[in-house]
């Protein structure tokens, strides 16, 4: 039935509509650099969504958790036989991306008769000097868009440009460590706002009013309170001072208490 | 096997050591003193920095102690195209474990995988183009004890309770280390940092005073042996101006 070009195109539709679906209720990420190199932020219930691939590599996903762990061990290995059979410096996020998992997620998703890959990606790439990292964004039908200061994933791509549009706005030149974790909290807060008040408005038929979207910060951090319980904040670090070829940090639960914005009122339970 | 780097690498084709003959006539590099001895804060780990190929000086500024990771070193003696080869599978090995399996690789499990490529590389050893019979170190954060181990060419494991050592000028050095632990002023485990270095050069360059082929300071050159501290914190290289100036002071005597 799908040999007809027009049921094919059809079913691949579908399919995106279901992909969408599955999107909603996720928890987006964000990772952004600051001085010292590259902070990734989100927020999970059990199962972490940020990973250490190679020396200067992390990831942070989206969607199914057996789809994520299974392409990021895809990328592990890739990156491994790589890095040992040329070099270290070989191994980076463009290669890992356009020659590795894309084309994999890209089939993955057009063979409409076998199940897709629920999973959204971030791949951060730690560069040798500041300026130079770099943040790729794969989509589950296999198709990335690279950035250079800041990258997203989130529900829907008009999500993901409001929080970029937001880092875009409020990030300073040169973010400190504390600056970035605070910045990137409440882009989280705003890109989880955004796709409640999506689905809130799609399951009523209510198409959006269009009103404009409260970002004062304390807002943003009431919100962040509220749906943060029973939750961890998840933070990783490619820090370029770190010492050995390994660049990937992820930072404990007390480390994290103390980057938190000082004011008593925004403080997390 | 969950996480095991050296098994994807053999799925992709790879093979460690193949057991090629040596021919009539070619000169392997090898020689050399490693040794590693336990002090107060941790483990030091000691290399000389000499190549050699039969009568030939190969080089002279081999790095024969190498980090495996933040808290493990392996010393390396024998034929250094294979010993350097291993090393970079065990870094890759650890590292894999580490970012597939969101848990460090336990020490022990460190210790089976040295184990594991020596055994796999037995029949190049034996042919004599890849003998290697290294010294593993490093401080085991579990049970927060420094650890020292060496190995025979066979992949055969031996726990260096106080110190090990490995190389042509080890037989020289190892009296010396059996002595100073039993009779010295204080045995190795108990000396502070800077008394451990000072004895660690002391030891490299009696090595080089009966071995040819092994390499002793040369101060013209700037050239000093690499030694290595790994402790609670990790590994530290001791800084080339501070074996300098040790050297200067403790351990040449001036007639």
């Amino acid at each position: 039935m799908y040999e007809e070009p027009y049921k094919w195109v059809e079913a691949v539709g579908n399919r995106r509509q279901y992909l969408d679906e599955q999107f909603k209720q996720g928890s987006p990420v964000v990772a952004l650099a600051y001085d010292a190199g590259i902070l990734l932020v989100s927020v999970s219930k059990g199962t972490p969504k940020l990973y250490e691939i190679y020396d200067r590599l992390a990831l942070g996903g989206m969607g199914h958790p057996a789809d994520l762990e299974k392409l990021r061990f895809n990328l592990l290995e890739m990156a491994h036989v790589e890095g040992f059979n040329r070099s270290p410096s070989d191994v980076t996020g463009g290669r890992m991306v356009k020659y590795g998992i894309a084309p994999v997620i890209k089939q993955a998703f057009e063979e409409v008769f076998k199940a897709p890959f629920i999973v959204k990606l971030l791949l951060a790439e730690l560069g040798h000097k500041a300026g130079k990292d770099s943040f790729l964004v794969i989509n589950y039908d296999g198709t990335f868009e690279e950035g250079s200061s800041c990258a997203v994933l989130a529900a829907s791509k008009s999500v993901e440009q409001g929080m970029v549009a937001y880092v875009r706005r409020e990030a300073p030149a040169v973010p400190s460590l504390e600056q970035a974790f605070s910045l990137a909290l409440r882009t989280w807060a705003l890109g989880d706002r955004l796709q409640r008040k999506a689905a809130e408005e799609s399951s009523e038929g209510n198409p959006a009013a269009g009103t404009p979207e409260d970002t004062e910060a304390m807002s943003l951090f009431a919100h962040l309170r509220d749906r943060v319980a029973e939750k961890t904040v998840e933070c990783a670090l490619l820090d370029r001072h770190l010492s050995g070829s390994s660049k990937y940090r992820a930072l404990a639960s007390d480390e994290i208490g103390r980057l938190l914005p000082k004011d008593p009122k925004i403080t997390l339970s | 096997m969950q996480g095991d780097f050296f098994q994807l690498l053999k799925e992709q084709g790879y093979q460690l050591g193949a057991p090629v003959a040596a021919s009539a006539g070619i000169e392997i590099p090898t020689a050399t003193t490693i040794l590693a001895f336990k002090y107060r804060d941790g483990v030091l780990v000691a290399g000389d920095r000499r190549a050699t190929a039969g009568n030939m000086v190969m080089y002279d500024r081999t790095d024969k102690v190498l980090e495996i990771d933040r808290h493990s070193v392996m010393a390396i003696a024998g034929v250094p195209a294979t010993a350097y080869e291993m090393v970079r599978i065990l870094e890759h090995s650890f590292k894999y474990y580490r970012r597939t399996q969101l848990q460090e690789l336990s020490f022990e499990g460190k210790l089976r995988a040295v184990s594991k490529l020596l055994k796999e590389n037995v029949a190049a050893a034996l042919s004599g183009t890849g003998a290697v019979a290294p010294i593993f170190a490093g401080y085991d954060v579990e049970q927060e004890a420094a650890k020292i181990y060496f190995y025979d060419i066979l992949g055969a494991e031996f726990e260096g309770v106080e110190y090990a050592v490995s190389g042509s000028g080890s037989p020289t050095i190892r009296g010396i280390l059996h002595y100073l632990n039993t009779w010295g002023e204080q045995p190795l485990n108990a000396m502070p940092e800077e008394q451990a270095v000072i004895h660690a050069l002391r030891l490299l360059t009696s090595a080089a005073e009966f071995d040819s082929a092994t390499g002793g300071v040369n101060r013209e050159a700037n050239l000093y042996p690499v030694i290595k501290l790994i402790a609670a914190g990790g590994v530290g290289a001791v800084p080339e101006a501070t074996l300098k100036s040790l050297f200067e002071t403790k351990v040449v005597r001036h007639v």
